[in-house]
């Protein structure tokens, strides 16, 4: 029942590269496997970092975590670039009508005042913190050294941007396109007591060397709290304020955090996997940090949804972070 | 920042959808944040004067790329669907790309790596983004080329593990330590010599070889990978011209620098350059042109023009590019015949141009083919009719730097080999050439680490004692299915069938064979 | 001139004598016969007499070349780092002053590569 196309039947020699062979046997390899297992020099470096004598190139030793095979670490969503842009792309279509939409029919511009204030309070600020999270993942796509963690990151850093293009483009909305609800936006971020823990913490992180410290910190920890306080509670918190449309114009951001859990989870699930050593160390990061990111959090929330949902995103967490063989210092643990 | 109650222009507007986000921070030194950006001597006095040199927001760039994806995907696919390998012009044409992937695509890779810890190091908000994209760019290279090039692995050898022999075959030493130089550099440093030289003044050089290389061959996967990285590279060479300029104007004590750095990769990417021009004029059936003619058109004049234009920040072009320039009508001479002889230890095949292939090489370069070069071809090419095909079974001097054999000539004396030799710190360094001595000497200190296969071998540090092992074992070449002799290879035979044609008897291999 | 580096930047080369388990890298350069690509680069022993040395590894490298049957590389014109030099077949080569990656050039009169072509 159907057509049939005949065409030369032509043996290949083998069905894939040597790399992926030994990985996966000598069968047809998929495209992600093929674009990101073992592409990164492994050895032979001529020369030692200017900027980092201590270690070689693609040294595994810029982080404390210690994995036998950091290819153990892979992508379930399997983004090459390919995957990656085309997924983002059908996103972006997604949003863009959206954004369109809402820039038709003025939805922003029919806000009260009131509610317009606290969006380029509460919400466009975020963009600043997007602009941290692309520094940091572009500093682990750049010391990280398989591939399949090099390009998640690579992906993220990229995200960031995008997403802290779309808050500005929020405000650009609400301002008519004069940046003055951006200069506006981000005088918050500098001196609003309400961000100013954040604005420490993603300094604070600017300064992190140890690379997977950093995307255990940044990855999992700030956006893993930070994401559903803002884009799920708060929005949900929005809608009451009589600012429901927002809701559309950030469900990119939901739909990209959901993905990202994905892998994030993936990640850390493997390297604490790994070793009690491992575990241990993330442990103690954790420890770290995890408090900063809720009271980096608490202001924000305050003056939004309540702290009694930061709390639950709180254990949420905690409870992530168990399935992950990890402990939170939140009120679970 | 634009008047207020006016509309953003498209300029200010990217800068807000960019360098906007980013702040000066209070809680962190700057300092401690990027502390890169000061240890080369580059003073950077206000990044606001960055022109960004393309304005592409994120959701514009992945709505582009996705479709540029998808077209260049449904193209491998249909290749592969239709078996398109079978319609090259001839099977010779592969082995330029196993040069290409064994030697150019694991550099895209190392590029994703360095723009993305560059695209971290700036404190110019603007400059990262540009080499944050830069950095995806490369890897979406890196990964198109290695899917580009898939099908062929099925069906041709030395494709196979090319990351692997990136890191340990000899001449693939020479591409690697160029990327690693840049790589180890300082934010910089590395701009200059990745963004400045490489893609803006040489990437036409690499480029043009092969993708018009592939397009003159009926290679249909590879010339559209080409096509769609036009655009790419069309970023990519912007950011380069700002880079320079930015650097340059931002304080006259950055000009020597500059200088320093323009003559060091301009020298660097001249010897990398090399493979190429072999591959050029002597690896496809089909020519595009001759290696000095795109010489002369994408650096004399295209590059002659830039360097113009540069005199007026003060910078002179490059320290030795007269030698490069008389160079090249000899370079893929001397680097043809140095991988004909030690073929035993190629990923790709080697053979001895034909009559008319010869003719093409002497009506090109009829100043130095016929004088220089075709007694040595017709003498080699006479040996392998009589079963005595010409394997070199010594290892070969390398130079220090640029880690090719010592296979270049003076200027003034294509018959001189072009030997340097620097006593440093009680050790002999050995070098192709002034540049090559102009660029240890400056930084000695980097390149006593260089990691030179030949001595390497000797080491012991590959595997194996003898040259055969370490061809297998090390660098893991196919022996007898990837390396030796293109004519009655595996390779060869297939081809035939292909084509319908009866197989040629392969000469029986000379006792030079690998040791 | 010295590095421009973020810290301390200061590493042992990589090709000491030392590294070569009692050898040591030698190269030698045939000046007009280049279908030899480039100068040998022998690992030799140190001890290794200079006239061995030209028996049982330069010659077998050289064979293939035409003129390799017609050169007396004992009565040729020596160098060694580019300063004139008279080899003793029967010194060792570390007695001749041969050291690690030293360079060797030997010029045969009257031999200039393939038809003269400095092949």
């Amino acid at each position: 029942m159907s057509i049939e196309i005949k065409t030369h039947s032509v043996e290949p020699i083998r069905q894939t590269y040597g790399h992926i062979a030994r990985r996966f046997g000598d069968k047809p390899a998929s495209r992600y496997q093929e674009a990101s297992f073992d592409i990164e020099a492994k050895t032979n470096f001529h020369y030692r970092p200017l900027w980092d004598p201590q270690h070689t190139l693609n040294d595994p030793t810029r982080t404390a975590i210690r994995m036998d095979d950091w290819y153990a670490v892979t992508d379930p969503r399997q983004f090459y670039y390919g995957a990656y842009v085309g997924n983002r792309a059908k996103m972006q279509e997604a949003a863009e009508s959206s954004y369109g939409f809402s820039e038709k029919r003025n939805l922003l511009t029919r806000m009260p005042d009131a509610t317009r204030e606290q969006l380029l309070r509460l919400m466009v600020p975020l963009r600043h913190v997007e602009l941290g999270a692309n520094m940091n993942n572009s500093k682990i796509a750049g010391d990280a050294t398989a591939t399949t963690v090099a390009q998640m990151h690579i992906y993220q850093a990229m995200d960031r941007l995008g997403m802290g293009q779309y808050l500005s483009r929020i405000a650009l909305m609400i301002d008519g396109s004069t940046g003055a609800a951006l200069d506006q936006s981000k005088g918050y971020w500098m001196t609003d007591e309400l961000w100013q823990p954040m604005r420490r913490l993603v300094e604070d992180s600017l300064v992190v060397d140890d690379w997977f410290e950093l995307t255990l910190l940044q990855n999992l920890l700030i956006d893993g709290l930070l994401y559903p306080l803002v884009y799920d509670k708060m929005d949900q918190w929005l809608g009451e304020q009589d600012a429901e449309d927002i809701s559309m114009l950030t469900e990119f951001m939901r739909d990209w955090f959901k993905e990202s859990l994905r892998w994030t989870n993936a990640m850390v699930k493997t390297v604490a996997g790994e070793s009690e050593a491992n575990q241990a160390l993330l442990q103690s990061w954790i420890n770290h940090w995890e408090p900063r990111v809720y009271s980096a959090l608490k202001p924000l929330a305050d003056a939004s949804t309540g702290v009694a949902a930061l709390d639950e995103l709180r254990d949420q967490l905690a409870t992530r972070l168990n399935k992950l063989g990890l402990q939170s210092q939140g009120e679970s643990a | 920042m634009a008047i207020k109650n006016k509309k953003l222009n498209l300029k200010d507007k990217y800068q807000y959808l960019t360098r906007d986000m980013a702040w000066d921070p209070s809680y962190q030194k700057k300092e401690d944040i990027f502390p890169d950006e000061q240890f080369e001597g580059i003073k950077i006095s206000d990044w606001s004067q960055w022109e960004d040199p393309f304005r592409l927001t994120m959701d514009a760039y992945w709505k582009y790329q996705a479709e540029k994806e998808k077209k260049l995907y449904a193209i491998f696919d249909a290749f592969a669907q239709n078996n398109g390998h079978q319609n090259i012009s001839d099977a010779r044409y592969v082995n330029a790309l196993k040069l290409f992937l064994s030697g150019v695509s694991p550099l895209e890779y190392a590029a994703f790596q360095g723009y993305a810890r560059v695209g971290r190091q700036f404190s110019g908000a603007g400059a990262r983004v540009a080499c944050q994209m830069q950095a995806i760019d490369e890897l979406r290279h890196s990964q198109t080329q290695q899917h580009a090039m898939s099908h062929y692995n099925k069906h041709f050898n030395g494709l196979h593990d090319a990351a692997h022999m990136h890191d340990r075959v000899w001449f693939l030493s020479v591409p690697k330590s160029f990327f690693d130089d840049a790589r180890s550099a300082g934010p910089f440093e590395f701009l200059t010599a990745i963004s400045f030289s490489f893609e803006y003044v040489l990437t036409n050089l690499l480029f043009v070889p092969f993708m018009s290389g592939a397009a003159y061959n009926g290679d249909m996967a590879t010339v559209t990978f080409g096509f769609s990285a036009q655009s790419d590279e069309a970023r990519h060479m912007t950011l380069g011209l700002e880079v320079i300029k930015f650097i340059l104007e931002q304080h006259e004590d950055n000009v020597p620098i500059v200088q320093r750095w323009i003559d060091k990769w301009f020298w660097r990417g001249f010897r990398l350059l090399s493979l190429v021009g072999m591959m050029m004029d002597y690896m496809l059936p089909n020519k595009v042109m001759s290696w000095a003619e795109a010489w002369e058109v994408y650096y004399e004049q295209n590059g002659g023009a830039l360097f113009k234009d540069l005199e007026r920040y003060g910078i002179r072009p490059p320290k030795y590019q007269d030698i490069a320039n008389d160079a090249k009508h000899h370079v893929s001479h001397q680097a043809w015949s140095t991988f004909y002889q030690y073929g035993q230890a190629t990923n790709f095949h080697t053979w001895m141009p034909t009559g008319e292939e010869m003719a093409w090489l002497s009506e090109k370069y009829p100043d130095t083919f016929d004088k220089y070069y075709r007694p040595r071809f017709e003498h080699w090419a006479k040996e392998h009719a009589e079963g005595r095909r010409f394997y070199n079974n010594t290892l070969p001097q390398l130079c220090q730097v640029c880690q090719i054999p010592t296979i270049f000539t003076e200027k003034d004396d294509p018959g001189q080999l072009s030997h340097r030799q620097i006593v440093h710190e009680g050790e002999r360094y050995h070098f192709c050439s002034d540049g090559c001595c102009d660029i240890f000497r400056h930084e000695p200190e980097k390149y006593v680490q260089a990691w030179l296969p030949v001595h390497q071998i000797y080491q012991g540090n590959c595997d194996g004692g003898d040259v055969e092992t370490v061809v297998a074992k090390y660098y893991h070449i196919n022996i007898g299915e990837d390396n030796f002799e293109y004519i009655g290879s595996p390779e060869h035979q297939r081809w035939l069938a292909i084509k319908g044609k009866a197989p040629e008897p392969a000469p029986e291999r000379s006792g030079q064979d690998a040791a | 001139m010295s590095v421009t580096a973020l810290y301390d930047y200061k590493f042992e080369p990589r090709d000491k004598v030392e590294n070569f388990h009692g050898m040591q890298l030698l190269y030698v350069y045939w000046p007009h016969h280049l279908i030899f690509c480039s100068p040998f680069a022998f690992l030799v022993s140190p001890d290794m007499t200079f006239g061995a040395f030209i028996e049982e590894v330069l010659k077998p490298a050289v064979f293939a070349h035409p003129d390799a049957a017609k050169a007396d590389f004992l009565s040729a014109r020596w160098q060694l780092n580019d300063e004139p030099f008279i080899p003793d077949v029967a010194a060792t080569l570390s007695a001749s002053g041969i050291d690690h990656k030293s360079m060797l050039t030997v010029t045969t009169p009257g031999l200039d590569g393939i038809n003269g072509s400095a092949s």
